[in-house]
């Protein structure tokens, strides 16, 4: 029924009032599911490791440890400790320290890094993230690197 | 017995669907072999679900357990060996023939009106079955299926502003964890067989409403073209096919047992010689051609936004390619045979490389 003057019927009235409610409740109920898929994370701000398990290595080689969920490298060179996230830039595989070469090595497409995390051959597009090595007493303390701002 | 029949379809109707498959024609021309393949897809996915459930029985989605309980499959399992190498086996022949289908539907022109929606469901279809292989392949949780699942996750991050978001998705946070591996378990199991089940439908229901597509070759060189009845003739050559298929999934399951690698360490340097499976070997090949930049832009980015509109384009082909018999026609031929060459040799070389 459509009454003069009017733009819509009835009858369309009530269908567009039931398909925007039904949509609206739908939507509503998206947020939730959306939130609920993905979980919270948080990369570690430090991590803080033993020196006794790092006093003995020699020049040049290269040790183990967790990042939250990700594998960091220690590399110990003439000058300290450097620390990186030991993945690849490219396609986020996990590297490893050639000792031979003194390079780092992505297996999953052929990716070098030089000694000191920069990208030098293969795709990867960045440098090796790095990580700030803090020698505090018993503990090597594992930093974000802080950028500074220009002020 | 009559009188059940009678009883069941009076309450059913069910004798409507016997009397249209009494009914149901194929054409029978030069390119009729190229029916048969929808139809050993579906065989092949039934392999799938039936050895699908029975590994399910055994196997126990977590870090820890994982792939101890594929151990336990392949070892004590009585005959777990050959079910875990069937299902291996039936998927790659699926995924195999999923190719050949969709090739063959191409190069005959089968999408156009009025089965552009065959053609889309299609192209989902084939979506889902590289995402069973995808999913399924982490699930044994050995070093090569970890790499190869965290470049495979990470290949949106490259896309801008919503690819990042896809990664987090797949993954279940920043990086692959073990979130990833009941996730991926989640959509193996349950996410992907509701959605192919429910997209299978359609395209079957579409399959049936439009008929067998005829090349336009053929439908211009006869006025008339013969068909046989799908009951039995059709039915019968196709069942020849099937039993053929199955015989060969379970012969190769028996000579090559499908393997498995050393448990994935999520802290371990990527293993040497990461590949991924043979059907994305090519796309694989293709990521490795970029250089690292392009015009400023990442070449990763640039490839993938590549492939990316490579997919949209093909998804809706049907709304490109309009005209029957049109020049348009002839072009998409010869770029489908240039793809499944590109691929064959990508592949190879990727194989080999």
């Amino acid at each position: 029924m459509k009454i003069k003057y009017s733009i819509l019927s009835r009858r369309k009235f009530l269908n567009s009032l039931l398909s925007g409610w039904i949509i609206t409740f739908f939507s509503t109920l998206l947020y939730p599911i959306i939130k609920f898929v993905f979980p919270p994370y948080q990369e570690p701000n430090e991590v803080i490791l033993p020196v006794a398990q790092f006093e003995d290595m020699a020049l040049f080689s290269a040790k183990n440890f967790s990042w939250g969920n990700k594998p960091g490298i220690l590399l110990k060179k003439e000058e300290g400790l450097l620390a990186f996230i030991a993945v690849c830039t490219h396609f986020d595989c996990n590297v490893t320290w050639l000792p031979k070469e003194k390079k780092f090595f992505c297996a999953c497409h052929n990716g070098w890094y030089d000694e000191n995390g920069i990208n030098i051959a293969g795709p990867p597009p960045a440098p090796l993230k790095k990580l700030v090595v803090e020698v505090k007493g018993e503990n090597i303390i594992i930093r974000k690197e802080v950028k500074l701002e220009k002020i | 017995m009559r009188k059940f029949k009678d009883w069941f379809y009076e309450r059913t109707g069910f004798d409507d669907f016997i009397n249209f498959l009494k009914k149901k024609n194929v054409p029978r021309h030069m390119y009729t072999f190229w029916y048969y393949w929808g139809g050993a897809i579906l065989v092949l996915f039934f392999i799938q679900i039936i050895t699908g459930i029975m590994l399910l029985l055994y196997y126990k989605p977590t870090v820890e357990a994982a792939h101890k309980s594929v151990v336990k499959i392949m070892n004590e399992v009585p005959l777990g060996w050959i079910i875990r190498s069937i299902h291996r086996w039936s998927a790659y022949l699926m995924i195999a023939f999923v190719f050949v289908h969709l090739f063959s539907t191409l190069i005959l022109k089968a999408y156009r009106k009025p089965r552009e929606i065959t053609w889309i469901t299609g192209c989902l279809l084939f979506i889902i079955t590289l995402a069973f292989g995808f999913t399924g392949y982490l699930l044994p949780w050995d070093e090569v299926s970890l790499a190869a699942t965290k470049v495979g996750t990470d290949i949106p991050r490259t896309i801008p502003i919503i690819g990042i978001w896809i990664t987090k998705l797949l993954r279940g946070g920043e990086d692959v964890t073990e979130e990833t591996l009941t996730r991926f378990f989640a959509f193996h199991v349950c996410v992907l067989p509701l959605l192919i089940f429910a997209i299978i439908g359609i395209h079957l229901i579409l399959v049936q409403k439009h008929g067998m597509s005829i090349p336009i070759s053929i439908e211009k060189k006869k006025n008339t073209i013969p068909h046989i009845p799908f009951y039995p003739n059709f039915l019968y050559r196709e069942i020849i096919f099937w039993l053929l298929i199955v015989g060969i999934v379970i012969t190769l399951a028996f000579l090559f047992p499908a393997s498995l690698g050393k448990e994935a360490d999520l802290m371990a340097p990527t293993p040497k010689g990461v590949k991924p499976e043979w059907y994305f070997l090519f796309l694989f090949q293709t990521l490795k051609l970029f250089p690292s930049k392009i015009l400023s832009i990442p070449g990763d980015t640039f490839a993938v936004l590549l492939i990316l509109i490579a997919g949209i384009i093909f998804f809706f082909l049907p709304f490109l390619d309009k005209k029957p018999a049109g020049k348009s026609g002839k072009l998409i031929t010869y770029f489908v045979y240039l793809l499944i060459i590109y691929m064959i040799v990508m592949t190879i070389w990727g194989y080999v490389s």
